[in-house]
């Protein structure tokens, strides 16, 4: 499986890359693991004349805490993500989804960015992403803008991000209050199987650990791009630990509602609202559950 | 267009001029001569072609040759020194061996797995291994050969070396 001939420019600081990119028309690829890119260069998919590699800009590779925020660099790899101390302890969530992306292999490989730019609505790291309220700095030569997550997305492997910007940073605040959260994932092989449906359900309580103050459910691989799911969301708000488990099938109704899942070979769109409906719930009364432990009844 | 990379195969430097558009694997297998790494999909879903970048497995169909510069690679040829590695005679003792084609990514897999967690239980082995396939599915073998080499094992552990000793 050959790749057609290209350029190759490897980028030595991100400053350097983004004038480069300013420069470039829309025929250049950035390229930072490659895991996807790669793949869709020898499927001839993408056929990009040159690329600009940012895979060794140490400076877009670190994981850290500053003001009650937690800063993702782009190009973290899914493995270092899994297992990073902070990520674990804050939102475990998040770790749980990308180590679930591909196989070791991959993850030793891919990076978070890369998964997020290429605006995959199966991406395993975007519903997860997205119940955290994520925000994503997106940097070009002239200026840098902070968007939330959700407004990232414009249809399956479309996205905001102009040919000059480089998604630069992921943003996300720590929680003040106990949280949980819960992400499920359907796939025919147990690793390097695209997700054929993902629920995440995060949920924080108040200072008295028993009511809920914020909630957020998205899915994965059932509707043109990740989705959130606001009206099961507004209604378990402000709603005690037990109220809101005898609201699961209401929640669970309105969440099947709102993904429009297809038909494709690897699954029937009936069988991904049945498997929607399953993991909700599932996931729903996992989090609730862990809540309650920690000191809500 | 070529780019000059320097790679460290198995503990020697390679200076090498190659095309962007050609991948680790192939510059391994072509270039330096290191046909012990298999090309099985060529897509990253089989692992047949896994080496060890920096100690870590990675799919070496996958990642362009540039992007290894100044980078350390094991493939299954390093993977033995003056005698075959514990990974290696296990495999041969528990007939994980079939046709053989997944066996160097399977071991190299397996190696970065013990590692980074020297004493893995069955459900860690086969998280590690999910990403290599063997199409003679002969996973039981595999991961028993695997488990032989875990720390709390009385094979070929230290433990079983030392009451032989006595």
């Amino acid at each position: 499986m050959r790749i057609r001939s290209f350029d190759y420019w490897e980028a030595p600081s991100l400053d350097e890359a983004l004038t480069e990119l300013t420069h470039s028309g829309t025929d250049v690829k950035v390229i930072a693991g490659g895991t996807d890119l790669v793949l869709n260069m020898k499927k001839k998919i993408i056929l990009p004349p040159r690329i600009i590699s940012l895979h060794n800009l140490k400076e877009l590779d670190f994981i850290k805490i500053q003001d009650s925020k937690i800063r993702i660099g782009a190009l973290s790899r899914h493995a270092d993500l899994a297992a990073n101390p902070l990520l674990r302890s804050h939102f475990p969530i998040l770790c749980e989804a990308v180590g679930l992306i591909g196989s070791w292999q991959i993850r030793n490989v891919g990076t978070i960015g890369g998964n997020i730019c290429n605006a995959s609505p199966a991406a395993d790291s975007v519903p997860a992403l997205l119940v955290l309220d994520a925000q994503v700095i997106l940097a070009s030569k002239l200026a840098e803008k902070k968007i939330p997550l959700d407004a990232f997305f414009t249809g399956p492997g479309e996205s905001v991000l102009e040919p000059d910007q480089i998604l630069k940073e992921i943003v996300i605040k720590v929680p003040e209050h106990p949280s949980a959260g819960c992400y499920l994932k359907l796939r025919r092989r147990k690793a390097v199987d695209v997700s054929l449906a993902g629920v995440a359900f995060q949920a924080q309580t108040g200072t008295d650990g028993k009511t809920l103050t914020k909630v957020g459910i998205a899915l994965g691989g059932v509707a043109p791009t990740s989705i959130r799911v606001a009206e099961a969301e507004a209604i378990l708000v402000g709603l005690s630990l037990g109220e809101a488990r005898a609201k699961i099938s209401d929640c669970a109704k309105m969440t099947v509602q709102a993904a429009s899942p297809i038909d494709d070979v690897r699954a029937t769109a009936s069988y991904r609202r049945t498997i929607i409906d399953a993991f909700f719930r599932q996931s729903a009364r996992n989090v609730l559950n862990t809540l309650s432990e920690r000191g809500g009844k | 267009m070529l780019v000059p990379i320097n790679i460290y195969v198995n503990g020697e430097e390679y200076s090498l001029e190659v095309k962007p558009n050609r991948v680790l694997l192939d510059v391994l297998r072509e270039d330096i001569g290191y046909t012990g790494t298999k090309k099985g999909c060529g897509l990253g879903k089989c692992g047949a072609c896994t080496v060890l970048l920096d100690g870590r497995p990675v799919h070496s169909c996958l990642i362009l040759a540039p992007q290894v510069d100044g980078k350390e690679i094991t493939t299954i040829e390093g993977i033995a020194g003056e005698k075959p590695h514990v990974l290696q005679n296990a495999f041969v003792e528990k007939g994980a061996v079939q046709c053989g084609f997944c066996t160097p990514g399977m071991i190299n897999t397996a190696k970065a797995l013990l590692d980074t967690n020297p004493d893995p239980d069955e459900a860690e082995i086969k998280f590690a291994i999910a990403g290599n396939l063997c199409r003679c599915t002969g996973y039981n073998q595999i991961v028993s050969a695997i488990k032989t080499c875990a720390q709390s094992s009385s094979a070929g552990s230290t433990e079983k070396r030392v009451e032989s000793n006595e």
